[in-house]
């Protein structure tokens, strides 16, 4: 296969001046139709929005880190203008939250799992130029931006009690409707529904794209799993949030031309909100992880040397994990006044879930057996994945029991549940992509030594946090909750000093980073060694401004359903 | 800052309004509220927290030597609340697990958790991360240079599918039998005690006794450390019912959603506008029992506790007359199964509870 | 591989419309917002938003056309528009999933509590409901009729009549443009106000956002008509037609479930207007 990569590496350097003729600064970064600096400017544009949000969650745990206010008074004031008074500061711990959760949920994860990898490797995993709609491709970019503007407006103009949407990222009504008047609220909404239609844009594209530009020989059931992975994510979006969409206008309208969908006194139903919340939102946090799995299992395979165990159940196991996401959606709501059947349905259906992951994460670890493993920083933050996710998953179980979720809805044990899966789970596999490709996004090698550093400190770091947190929801302590009761202090003061470790991790990052665009090596092609084997390996790193001129053939050499065995060639 | 000021304020205010309330409840010999519609509206706040203060100034050493709810003293001249020692149901500090349960519901839920969830959670966490281990200590470079080319086993693959479904089979049983417990509904004749969650405060209305609504707000956190009881859970007005029978609890919300939550009675059930929730409360034993609002309801989500307190009918009874509440049998008490929506007052501005009593002293706000 | 291009995808030059739509958006609904609470300047905010937004529209579309007319759409590239338009469809149908959701909730469990409501559906508060066999029946009638236009159109354009493709698309313009007349002789004279209960909302913002998408379908049949004149269409390619009249059919099939849920099942048992 080495060979293979090699042959394409000279071809297109010969070519050099054809395939790799780049627009000027202005039309190459503003007006791009190109994949993969699409997908350079998501990942630019998730690392800043993370930042932003890392930075927030960072005021969060100072604020926790002891009973009583801390730093809300500076954050109110700043954003209010003047002295705060007790109202504005609660209420600015209700902003904070809002416009944290809102960030990591549709400007960093989304944008980065998605937007980031997805463009950039998609096509390129399944041999095809570029994306089906290109045009449309930026706009969803830009759409996203603008989207982030609309939230970055809200904290800045009146929200009800205070400057800022105190809403919590579910937006619930009527807190959002009646609950806050002022301006702050609708840029919020506005921001999520922008967000949104990018998506499904990009939903669109990415669709479209896997169904008809797979190179030839590039069957769906040779397709690499992160393609699949994507694909299954693109659908769970395209029907998800247009519900979304249906329910952020309901509360538009609520708020400004007198319906009453969420209105009781005009008999609309609070609970109609978060059904149609939940009817996208349960879907949203498998979007959020599944293009994880994908990039799980190409790590995994990679530094196994060894083909991806039970291909096609991992596959299919997806599918599963995608269609049963949408009837579970009521385990968010299990306090609301359920009838009991309702309950039971809804705990029984939840659970199922676990099987098709539970095949995936049994998979990752039987490809390892047998295999030949070479603890490079990818694979390092995927084995943190999988341990990691699988704590966040079983809490997810534990949840899942209606009578159980009574006593722990709302509080702790659901933040650490979901930062379990998402900070500890949909991040880490970020990362651990992030590492895969980077010398392969950028042409230069990055330090391994401060990526497993990173890893370690990461590791320990998000674990100090949320792990006590556990404890803090079982004993009681309700979420969104600026202060609180002397009994939870000792946990969160270690919540807050884990922030402290994570954060520290973080600038070994940032150093990398600076490491491998000044003293980084030129990365070669394949800089990972034989178990790289899927077609972006086959290209030069950065490959070719426009790649696969001429599209690849995959050759059959395995069994048919063997994924990680095809070979690609060129045809003349 | 300015909320010391308040405080201050309040506080000089307090002995007065004391004083005022002792005054005009003489010819009525009880410590009676009267009915808060019409007194709350005219002292926000002042009305429902004067109570509980005039008692404690009027009873200080009855309180001291009264043993509890049991004491009938205590009882015979009128109804005083627990003291600090009743607390049950409370946050451990550093505590790894739930609290303490004090219900039927509550016992089943532990064990649901402790003993089933629990361990099976566990045990699947540690077979994955011995599983890791194993690949990773086994199947290095170093180890084993040569990879394998295996990429099935169907044997295996059918069971880890299987053996998931099986284990999620045994601990759906159980759950559902609990949620089924969950819902039974109270007897016919049950008590019914109608909740309001209110931005930001809860009421409380007795439907089968004369329909008043007792307001409970957070004690600020010097108050709360005098008589006692947590910061940030303890409460002026206190939920009374009685221990060790069935009662129907409704619940609502006027404004926005709230959620009324009692962790060691296991219980929570939303505040919803527009809706009347229903679910059976059973505390087993007279105690004070913290709960906090677990939904987010605005500004002041995190400042709108729940202090249950149960004690024996007699206890309760006496609670209900101090209130000038009315008893099964004394009148014909207007008791609507399920009681009316009420008008939202707290969207009132200065409605009763409304005040600023509870951010008055909120620590460490000199920011 | 001579470092030309050997496919036949669509590979294209950078464009400056997808940023300035994208501003477009951002600036228009910023300009909503300050509408909606009456802040300064929101007209021309959201005019300058809204105006761009067409604009980017239009040249946008326009671009497309005159890389169909040069060449570009390659079969494949062909194939990629019916997969993302089909696509949109399904997303849209999952928008006015959303609408019927609210409505079969407000129907089946109407509000006990709410005084305007009454635990009745239609509500109290409505006195009378339209009656749906007259001119909801009737507008039920024109757009199955513009549907069967529509596809007279397509036969004739198979079958190189442009004569037939220009009148049978005349025929559903102005079927359309009539459907939506009705429509708002309907809503001037509706018995019922906007909003202020769950029948005044579920109504309104349903067959409202129904209405819109009429809108649009129109407009881009009108485009087509525009493209025939210019002799755009083919036999063998003719997509932003073919798209059209999915759309077209899409949104009749929408009013069907409209005209079934909304006025007959839901306004059973009030006074008819
Ligand atoms: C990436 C995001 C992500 C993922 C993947 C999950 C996965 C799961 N989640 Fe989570 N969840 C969230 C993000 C996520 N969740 C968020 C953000 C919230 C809060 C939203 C809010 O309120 O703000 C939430 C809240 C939430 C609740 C509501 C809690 C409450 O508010 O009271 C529930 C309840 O059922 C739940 C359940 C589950 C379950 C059963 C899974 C399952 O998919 C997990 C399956 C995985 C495993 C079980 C581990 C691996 C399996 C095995 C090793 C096999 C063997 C295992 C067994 C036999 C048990 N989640
Ligand atoms: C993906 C989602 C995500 C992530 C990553 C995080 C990360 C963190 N979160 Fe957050 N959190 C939420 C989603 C997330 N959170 C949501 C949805 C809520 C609920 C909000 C609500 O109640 O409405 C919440 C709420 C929440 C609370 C509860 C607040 C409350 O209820 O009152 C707390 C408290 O400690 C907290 C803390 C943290 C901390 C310390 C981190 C730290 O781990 C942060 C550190 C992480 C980083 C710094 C990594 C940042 C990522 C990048 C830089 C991108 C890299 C990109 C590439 C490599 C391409 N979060
Ligand atoms: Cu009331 Cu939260
Ligand atoms: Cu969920």
């Amino acid at each position: 296969m080495a060979t293979t990569a090699d042959t394409f590496q000279a071809h297109t350097e010969e070519h050099h001046h054809d395939a790799d003729h780049k627009p000027a600064f202005f039309a190459r970064w503003f007006m791009s139709t190109n994949h993969k600096d699409i997908g350079t400017l998501y990942i630019i544009f998730a690392i800043f929005a993370g930042i932003i949000g890392g930075a927030i969650s960072g005021l969060m745990r100072w604020e926790l880190a002891e009973p009583g206010l801390q730093v809300l008074g500076q954050v109110a004031s700043w954003l209010n203008g003047g002295q705060a008074d007790f109202d504005q500061m609660t209420h600015t711990w209700n902003v904070l939250i809002t416009a944290h959760g809102l960030i990591m949920v549709f400007f960093v994860v989304m944008p980065a799992t998605m937007g980031g990898f997805g463009n950039w490797f998609v096509p390129l995993m399944i041999g095809a130029p570029d994306m089906a709609f290109p045009r449309m491709n930026n706009v969803s970019f830009w759409l996203t931006v603008a989207g982030f503007c609309s939230l970055m407006i809200s904290p800045f103009v009146p929200g009800g009690t205070a400057a800022g949407p105190g809403i919590g990222w579910t937006l619930y009504a009527p807190l959002s409707t009646s609950g806050s008047v002022g301006p702050a609220v609708d840029f919020a909404i506005f921001s999520v529904h922008i967000a949104g239609a990018a998506s499904i844009m990009s939903a669109i594209n990415f669709i479209t794209t896997i169904f008809n530009m797979r190179a030839p020989g590039m069957t769906l059931h040779k397709m690499p799993l992160f393609a699949w992975s994507v694909l299954v994510t693109a659908f769970l979006l395209l029907l998800a949030l247009p519900v979304l969409a249906a329910a952020l206008t309901m509360l538009i309208t609520d708020r400004n031309f007198g319906t009453t969908f969420f209105d009781p006194a005009g008999g609309g139903d609070p609970i109609l909100y978060q059904h149609l919340f939940w009817f996208f939102g349960h879907p949203e946090v498998y979007i959020m992880i599944l293009p994880g799995f994908g990039m799980i299992s190409q790590i995994v395979a990679t530094f196994s040397k060894k083909p991806v165990f039970g291909y096609l159940g991992m596959a299919y196991a997806m599918v599963a994990i995608g269609v049963v996401g949408f009837i579970v959606w009521a385990h968010h709501m299990y306090t609301v006044g359920l009838d009991v059947n309702t309950k039971m349905y809804f705990t029984a259906a939840t659970m199922v879930i676990a099987v098709p992951t539970g095949i995936k994460i049994f998979s990752w670890i039987a490809t390892m057996w047998g295999g030949s493993l070479e603890f490079k920083s990818p694979l390092v933050w995927a084995l943190g994945f999988i341990f990691l996710f699988t704590v966040g998953g079983v809490t997810g179980v534990v949840l899942a029991n209606g009578g159980i979720d009574d006593n722990l809805h709302d509080t702790y044990y659901v933040v650490a549940h979901f930062h379990y899966v998402l900070s500890l789970g949909a991040v880490f596999s970020l990362f651990a992509g992030f590492y895969y490709w980077f010398p392969k996004m950028s042409g230069r090698m990055h330090s391994e030594l401060l990526a497993h550093l990173h890893f370690w400190g990461f590791f320990i770091g998000v674990n100090v946090i949320f792990f006590p947190q556990h404890f803090l929801g079982m004993n009681g302590m309700p979420r969104r909750y600026p202060d609180y009761a002397l009994a939870y202090e000792f946990w969160n003061h270690v919540s807050s000093v884990g922030y402290v470790i994570m954060a520290l991790s973080m600038l070994l990052f940032f150093a990398n980073m600076i490491y491998a665009f000044t003293v980084g090596k030129k990365a070669p092609a394949n800089y990972w060694g034989e178990g790289a084997t899927t077609l972006e390996w086959s290209l030069s790193s950065p490959p070719p401004y426009h790649q696969f001129e001429t599209l690849p053939v995959i050759e059959d050499h395995h069994s048919h359903h063997d994924a990680i065995g095809t070979t690609p060639s060129a045809a003349h | 800052m300015k909320f010391g000021d308040i405080a201050r304020k309040w506080l000089h205010v307090l002995p007065l309004i004391a004083a005022v309330l002792a005054l005009t409840s003489l010819p009525q010999v009880s410590l009676a509220q009267p009915a808060p519609a019409e007194t709350a509206v005219q002292a926000p706040a002042a009305s429902a927290q004067s109570v509980n203060v005039a008692d404690q100034n009027a009873a200080p050493a009855a309180a001291a030597e009264a043993s509890g709810p049991t004491a009938q003293g205590a009882a015979a001249s009128g109804y005083t609340p627990l003291g600090p020692e009743w607390i049950k149901g409370q946050p451990t500090p550093g505590a790894l697990g739930f609290q303490k349960q004090y219900s039927n519901i509550g016992d089943e839920g532990l064990f649901m958790h402790d003993v089933v969830l629990l361990p099976v959670i566990t045990a699947v966490t540690l077979l994955v991360l011995a599983l890791l281990l194993w690949v990773i200590v086994r199947y290095n470079r170093r180890r084993n240079p040569v990879p394998s080319k295996t990429s099935h086993n169907t044997l295996i693959e059918v069971i880890w599918t299987a053996v998931p479904v099986l284990i999620l089979v045994v601990i759906a049983i159980p759950s559902i039998t609990l949620l089924a417990h969950q819902y039974q509904s109270p007897p016919k004749d049950a008590l019914t005690v109608k909740v309001t969650g209110y931005q930001w405060y809860w009421g409380y209305a007795y439907p089968d006794n004369g329909g008043f609504e007792v307001i409970s707000n957070m004690l600020p956190e010097e108050e709360a450390l005098k008589r006692g009881e947590p910061s940030h859970l303890a409460v002026d007005n206190r939920l009374v019912v009685p221990a060790g029978e069935p009662i129907r609890l409704q619940v609502t919300g006027a404004d926005v959603i709230h959620s009324f939550a009692v962790p060691s009675l296991w219980f929570k059930i939303d505040a919803v506008p527009g809706r009347l929730n229903e679910r059976m409360l059973f505390i087993k034993e007279p105690g004070i029992y913290y709960g906090q609002c677990s939904e987010l309801c605005g500004a002041r989500h995190g400042y709108m506790p729940i202090a249950v307190e149960a004690v024996p009918r007699a206890q309760f009874e006496a609670y209900i007359r101090s209130q000038g509440g009315t008893l099964g049998g004394e009148e014909a008490a207007p008791a609507p199964a399920a009681a009316p929506l009420q008008a939202p007052e707290s969207s009132v501005e200065g409605a009763p509870g409304a005040g600023a009593a509870p951010t008055a002293a909120a620590p460490g706000t000199e920011a | 591989m001579a470092g030309a291009k050997n496919h036949d995808y669509h590979i294209l030059p950078p464009d400056i419309w997808p940023l300035i739509a994208a501003i477009s958006v951002v600036t228009s609904t910023s300009g909503l917002v300050l509408y909606m609470h009456d802040l300064p300047a929101h007209w021309p905010v959201f005019g300058i938003g809204i105006a761009s937004l067409l604009a980017t529209f239009y040249f946008w579309f326009s671009n497309v056309v005159k890389e169909a007319q040069e060449g570009h759409h390659t079969p494949v590239v062909q194939l990629h528009m019916r997969y993302g338009m089909i696509l949109f469809i399904a997303s849209e149908v999952m928008f006015f999933v959303g609408w019927f959701w609210a409505w079969f909730d407000f129907a089946l469990f109407p509000s006990q509590l709410s005084d305007v409501i009454g635990g009745q559906f239609p509500p109290k508060a409505i006195e009378a409901v339209m009656d749906p066999f007259s001119l909801p029946l009737l507008n039920t009638l024109i757009l199955l009729c513009s549907g069967t236009t529509v596809t007279w159109a397509h036969h004739c354009l198979i079958n190189g009549d442009r004569d037939g493709l220009k009148k049978g698309l005349w025929l559903t313009v102005l079927l359309g443009m009539l459907f939506t007349s009705i429509q708002i002789y309907e809503y001037a004279h509706a018995p019922f106000a906007f909003g202020q209960n769950t029948y005044g909302s579920g109504f309104y913002m349903a067959t409202g956002f129904h209405g819109f998408h009429v809108l649009v379908g129109t407009i881009f049949l009108i485009v087509c008509l525009r493209r025939a004149y210019l002799g755009h269409f083919t036999p063998r390619q003719h997509f932003g037609f073919e798209a059209a009249a999915w759309y077209w059919h899409f949104v009749d099939v929408v009013w069907l479930f409209l005209f079934v849920v909304v006025y007959v099942w839901g306004g059973w048992g009030a006074q008819y207007h």
